[in-house]
């Protein structure tokens, strides 16, 4: 036989006992203690009957958008997933045609021009593979036509209302030739304030075509402590570490050590300090 | 499999971390409402709440690799859950609401839709008890929510707080002697 049980003791076992989920011998110990302890007995039943009613307050059930949200964020990955890791976010920006026929009409103009424009590729950086002075100046003019161009559509979208439509305009950034400071500036401000968590990454990868500038990079590490969003932060870290911004180790060394800062976002800058070593 | 004959969570939650991204609307059909219902409780706002779960859904595609397979899937799910909460509360200290603002949110529809089981004085008792718990301290509230709400076990809830099982369990009987008190007081508070 194993000594009285304490009302210490008893203390870890109400739970399971208001449950029915004690163990035989420890539901007999539990009952005999409660028979000769007053205190213990009437915590046993009242508070077991505030146990019991817990149950009966109705759950709070989530919105019908919660479900197709949820599928269409699965879909979203899993496409992600199958194309190249880096290009992903990209290529699924791409498929987002705009839905508004003006901009489709810009859209097709400016793919037109391209076509005429032998050679120019619709790649990010494209811009610097070909020094500036052995273009003939027709196409340089012509090129400003086309940067012009996205550069319109993008800004403009970036400033509608819907996440969607934002989202399309951070697509159209990557069209914009590296050296757009305007187009810059307005992914930059979107990385910072814009309210939907999606654009913002998406924003955050769109600047990994102005890679070569320095405005960027010292914005993108004063960004980092800004953003309230873990996620954000470190796509915004990974960014760093694939420029290879060894300026950015102070302030990841601040990141580190701060307490107010998601632990994971933390640990990713131990390894982000690292990695810039 | 499990004693009903489903593939446990944990073993749909291995295939999602090998590449089998499409199994996790297992996972989200099983558990994002009980998620949602942990969210709603803690920071008492829907459409945060809804974000929320979206949110660990997302979290645990992204860091799939890192589950562990030998590990409760409830106490990683909840302990992600937990984390993003966590970063939401943080970026909303500063806008702290008043008690009576408090209060107000509450009788949002969402809370005051009465069940059939919510009729007369047993009804106006499970209300009281529903403001008690809000009222609770976030911890207390939190341990409740989990072990009677959610029904994890209580191995999986210490998992999840980096605790012992023995530790869980006497914090429960805490919260419960807490929740009578502020349930008592409210009692008195309307009968004034
Ligand atoms: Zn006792």
């Amino acid at each position: 036989m194993t000594s009285p049980m304490s009302c210490d003791d008893a203390k870890g076992l109400f739970a399971e006992y208001w449950s029915g989920s004690l163990g035989e011998r420890e539901e007999i110990a539990f009952e005999a203690h409660i028979a000769q302890c007053e205190a213990c007995r009437r915590d046993a039943d009242q508070l077991g009957a505030l146990w019991r009613n817990l149950e009966l307050i109705p759950a709070e059930e989530p919105g019908p958008g919660v479900r197709a949200r949820f599928y269409d964020s699965l879909a979203a990955f899993r496409q992600g997933m199958e194309s190249a890791p880096k290009r992903s976010l990209r290529d699924r920006l791409m498929a987002l045609w705009p839905a508004q026929p003006a901009w489709q009409m810009a859209i097709s103009f400016a793919l037109l021009v391209i076509g005429v424009g032998a050679g120019y590729e619709l790649r990010p950086g494209a811009a610097k593979i070909a020094p500036d002075g052995q273009e003939s100046s027709q196409i340089a003019q012509l090129r400003g036509e086309i940067g012009n161009m996205r550069q319109m559509v993008a800004l403009s979208l970036l400033q509608q209302q819907s996440a969607g439509e934002r989202l399309r305009g951070v697509s159209y950034a990557y069209q914009v030739p590296a050296s757009d400071t305007q187009m810059l500036s307005a992914l930059l401000a979107t990385v910072n304030t814009d309210p939907n968590v999606n654009v913002r990454l998406a924003a955050v990868d769109a600047l990994r075509a102005f890679g070569s500038s320095p405005v960027m990079r010292t914005a993108v590490i004063q960004s980092i402590r800004k953003q309230d969003q873990p996620m954000v932060q470190i796509e915004l870290i990974d960014l760093l570490v694939d420029l290879h911004e060894t300026d950015a180790r102070p302030e990841l060394e601040k990141i580190a050590a701060d307490g107010q800062i998601n632990e994971a976002v933390r640990e990713h800058a131990k390894v982000a300090m690292e990695k810039l070593r | 499999m499990n004693a009903t004959g489903q593939v446990t969570d944990n073993a749909v939650m291995a295939r999602v971390a090998s590449g089998e991204v499409a199994k996790m609307a297992v996972l989200f059909e099983r558990h994002h409402r009980a998620l949602y219902r942990y969210f709603i409780s803690m920071n008492r706002n829907r459409e945060l709440s809804e974000d929320l779960v979206q949110d660990v859904f997302f979290r645990m595609l992204r860091y799939r690799a890192s589950y562990d397979a030998n590990q409760s899937f409830t106490a990683w799910m909840y302990q992600i859950a937990r984390n993003a909460n966590v970063d939401q509360a943080q970026k909303r200290k500063a806008e702290v609401v008043g008690i009576d603002e408090f209060d107000d949110r509450r009788a949002e529809p969402a809370s005051a839709a009465p069940g059939p089981e919510e009729i007369a004085a047993k009804g106006q008792n499970i209300a009281l008890l529903k403001r008690a718990l809000e009222r609770l301290p976030d911890d207390k509230r939190e341990i409740l929510v989990l072990s009677r709400f959610n029904d994890l076990k209580y191995e999986e809830i210490a998992a999840m707080l980096g605790c012992e099982t023995g530790t869980v369990k006497v914090r429960v009987f805490r919260a419960m002697r807490a929740l009578e008190r502020v349930y008592f007081a409210l009692q008195k508070e309307k009968s004034a």
